[in-house]
């Protein structure tokens, strides 16, 4: 039975609903993800009972925890903003919920203290504190309270992107350290993929996909899934193969280019699309990336070479064009 | 703000503070309708059909505006120097401003007689620089005196908020005007004035609803029945015709006024959300610098004089030597209004601080549940006893007294401070809920992700957050216990002597010297309670 199961949870509101049902394993990582107003905060807020579901249970551990109170329900969250209380200094902010019995709340504090980068950080005063310190004393509080599943709601979003990478690999380690179920919504895609165990996708107010970074980037179910977990390119599927439903859809990293004709008979296993028109090249570092039109289809091909011609073949291994709708 | 879990125990916090509101403004109200309508409704009848009534309000509402006007715009000009140059003194300009929330207003009654007297200050002079012996200036008892003390008390006040809104306007729209050629007259036409416009009328209709409800002010510097505003009518029906029923109506017809005003008002005041660039002050060197030592020295005269005077006044006679006489006669409690002296600031004291610290308690909850539910009930509430105005408070209070039939001193002080407790209770509420409204939901709910109960959360967490708020809100609650005149004199019938009615009292007997002392004493508080609660305000903006 996994760790954290919810089933068919639902939040109505005037102009957008939430129905989820998944399930997490105890000590997974789960990143959501998802446009914004796709509903991982309000998913995040139900789970921890900020808000109240309109239908649906949530249940942890086997225990149904949906109608219990916020303070009882043993899920701990770091939020986006500012949330250390002004009136308290660093070590008063982690001690204030800390579970640890009163003669080890000193020692508590410090190991956590160093657990998140901080140490002898004690006696600050929080208004001192920078950012990304912020959201790591929010971390260790958290933590302090010794939460059974703990839920990160885009913690890192208002950091800039060095920041965001240090302390996104530190969360990871305090995850594998401490083997805690973490819930974490995040915007950033690389970020999901990054520190993921699993990810779930979410637009619409509905799940979408859960699986792997590697599974929803290689092998999307559907073309939401593929094009939010990267970029790709989509064509009607009966321009390759005659009567076919749906889309092609590949990655511009499977496409290769060729300045000369080629004759498709020569290339069985690859879908050849001849007489393409390059438009553009934008230089990533590791390449160029190409928009390209073949017969009014825009298509996005990485090449490792700047091409010199304009007219080019583009060719995808027909096992890596997925046919998704 | 979202309805979230756990608000129970913040609506339950807020009850007591709602129950008090109601409980105090209900019973006087209540009491002037039994009143108005004793003798079969006649009395209330009457007022509503008497042109009599109507000629006060067109009066009322004249002096009012007029008032408003002036102020606002003798401090747009200044406000616009403010909000573009820096220079010395500026700061404390601003800050010396915010006493007019402070200052009693019965001192400034005091002041003006004093300074602005036919035998006051200003003309004594006059008279010694140009020679003669007849006072040159007449501005008391008159229609004047009336606007410019309202102008002296408001004056300040429009040119703080005005310029603290100016100031804090950004001005990238008016560089991007200019760099799309529009002149400087177009741009503040265009671009400025607009935005500028919400904090101008804000300003505008407190000082309107401020003199709407004027008092002691009319009642000594306007000194005739000719110049009689509702509450000064009321008050005057209550004490010179012993008209109590005639008085109950007038308070109600009063009330449905300044109700319908305070109702049509609230409309089109939303507070412009304060944004984080504010603009770069021009530092003021040359012509603009003298300018600014001239404005600053023009608006100094103007307001220091009157309450220079009084301090002067409590240690000088009038033809100038030095006595001690006034404050022996405080200590000695000797005779006439004097015996009384004592009591009177101890009874200021007192009733100020417990009305104040009983404010600040019940309304910080009150502030609290009310941001956490978003209620539109509360905030309703605590403006009805500011419809109802003081004065009608007062009425009500002592029907209730007249109706108990007791006499005991005791009761009169009971009644007083809770007259002063419904008024000051709306603005302590006031005063907290926009800090409540500030701390983040997060911050709250983060408590609760970690176990910890919306008590202990409110102690340790919310709380403390609205330390300075409150330290404001105790302070202008103070004050405003400390100044109040209206609802004591119309209540207390000379049972209760506070600091500002003795005053009234004495200046009623021109014993000046001794209002002056009594108005040393109370400036010198007033000048207290300011410093503590600028102190809470500057925590309270960071």
């Amino acid at each position: 039975m996994p760790f954290l199961e919810i089933n068919d949870l639902e939040k109505v509101y005037k102009d957008f609903t939430l129905s989820a049902s998944l399930s997490v394993e105890e000590g997974e990582m789960l990143c959501i993800i998802g446009p914004s107003g796709s509903g991982k905060s309000t998913l995040l807020s139900l789970i921890a009972g900020l808000e109240s579901p309109d239908g649906g249970t949530i249940v942890l551990d086997g225990t149904d925890i949906t109608s219990k109170r916020i303070q009882e329900r043993g899920i701990g969250m770091v939020f986006q903003d500012f949330t250390l209380f002004p009136s308290m200094n660093v070590q008063k902010n982690i001690e204030f919920g800390m579970k640890a019995p009163k003669g080890e709340r000193k020692k508590t504090t410090e190991a956590l203290l160093s657990l998140v980068g901080l140490e002898g950080y004690g006696k600050r005063s929080v208004t001192s504190l920078s950012g990304g310190e912020a959201q790591r004393v929010q971390l260790a509080r958290a933590l302090a309270a010794e939460p059974r599943v703990l839920l990160l709601d885009e913690p890192l979003s208002a950091l800039d992107a060095p920041l965001r990478k240090s302390i996104r690999s530190a969360i990871r380690a305090i995850h594998d350290t401490l083997g805690i179920t973490m819930l974490y919504v995040t915007h950033d895609r690389e970020e999901a993929f990054a520190i993921s165990d699993s990810i779930l996708i979410m637009n619409g107010g509905k799940c979408v996909a859960k699986g792997s970074a590697e599974e929803l980037y290689r092998h999307p179910k559907d073309l939401f899934t593929a094009f939010f977990t990267g970029e790709g390119t989509a064509i009607p599927a009966t321009l390759v193969y005659e009567g076919m439903d749906g889309m092609l859809f590949f990655r511009p990293e499977d496409a290769i280019l060729s300045e000369e004709p080629v004759d498709p008979e020569m290339y069985p296993v690859h879908i050849v699309l001849g007489g393409a028109e390059i438009l553009s090249a934008e230089f990533t570092g590791s390449g160029y990336m190409l928009g390209i039109d073949y017969q009014g289809y825009p298509l996005l091909v990485h090449s490792a070479t700047k091409p010199r011609r304009r007219t080019v073949s583009v060719m995808i291994l027909r096992e890596s064009a997925l046919n998704i709708s | 703000m979202k309805k979230g879990r756990g608000t129970a125990y913040y609506t339950l916090g807020a009850l007591p503070g709602i129950a008090i509101l109601l409980v105090l403004f209900i019973i006087p109200l209540a009491f002037n309708f039994s009143y108005a309508f004793s003798d079969g409704g006649r009395a209330f009848e009457e007022v509503f059909t008497d042109p009599y009534t109507y000629r006060l309000l067109l009066f009322t509402l004249e002096e009012s505006l007029l008032s408003a006007i002036i102020s606002v715009l003798a401090a747009l000009p200044i406000a616009a120097f403010f909000a573009r140059y820096s220079f010395p003194g500026r700061r404390a300009v601003l800050t010396l401003s915010g006493l007019a929330f402070t200052i009693p207003t019965i001192l400034v009654v005091l002041g003006f007689v004093i300074w602005y007297g036919n035998n006051g200050f200003l003309n004594a002079l006059l008279m010694r620089i140009t020679g003669r012996d007849y006072s040159l200036l007449s501005i008391l008892y008159s229609f004047k005196a009336i606007i410019l003390a309202h102008v002296y008390l408001n004056f300040p006040i429009a040119f703080l908020l005005i310029a603290n809104a100016w100031t804090e306007l950004p001005d990238t729209p008016e560089k991007a005007a200019y760099t799309l050629g529009a002149g400087r007259l177009r741009t503040f036409a265009k671009v400025t004035l607009p935005r500028l416009l919400p904090s101008v009328l804000s300003a505008f209709i407190l000082i309107f609803l401020f003199c709407f409800s004027s008092f002691s002010i009319i009642l000594v510097l306007g000194g005739s029945p000719a110049y009689s505003t509702l509450e000064t009518e009321i008050y005057r029906r209550v004490h010179t015709s012993v008209d109590r029923e005639g008085a109950a109506a007038l308070s109600l017809f009063a009330f449905a006024v300044t109700g319908a005003m305070l109702i049509l008002t609230s409309r089109g005041r939303k507070a412009s959300k304060a944004s984080r660039h504010s603009r770069e002050l021009v530092k003021a060197k040359g012509r603009s610098l003298l300018a600014a030592a001239i404005l600053m020295l023009l608006v100094l005269l103007f307001i220091l004089p009157p309450m220079l005077s009084i301090v002067y006044r409590a240690f000088f006679t009038k033809a100038g030597d030095f006595t001690l006489r006034a404050w022996e006669d405080i200590a000695k409690g000797s005779t006439g209004l004097m015996s009384t002296a004592l009591n009177g600031i101890i009874n200021s004291f007192l009733i100020a601080l417990s009305s104040s610290l009983a404010a600040v308690g019940i309304g910080s909850r009150s502030a609290a549940g009310s941001a956490k539910r978003n209620s539109v009930v509360l905030p309703v509430l605590s403006s009805m006893p500011m419809a109802t105005g003081s004065v009608t408070l007062g009425l009500g209070f002592s029907l209730l007294a007249v109706t108990l039939g007791s006499s005991s001193l005791l009761l009169s002080y009971l009644l007083v401070w809770a007259a002063h407790l419904t008024i000051v209770l709306p603005f302590a509420v006031r005063t907290i809920t926009p800090g409540a409204k500030a701390i983040p939901d997060s911050l709250s709910l983060s408590a609760y992700t970690l176990g910890i109960s919306e008590g202990r959360t409110w102690r340790k967490v919310e709380s403390p957050l609205l330390a300075p708020y409150r330290r404001r809100a105790f302070a202008f609650a103070f004050a405003l216990s400390l100044g109040e005149v209206n609802a004591t004199l119309t209540l207390s019938e000379g049972h209760v002597s506070t600091l500002p009615v003795l005053i009234y009292r004495m200046i009623g007997s021109y014993n000046y010297q001794g209002a002056a002392a009594l108005g040393t004493l109370l400036l010198a508080e007033a000048l207290i309670i300011f410093a503590i609660g600028e102190g809470g305000r500057r925590n309270a903006v960071s």
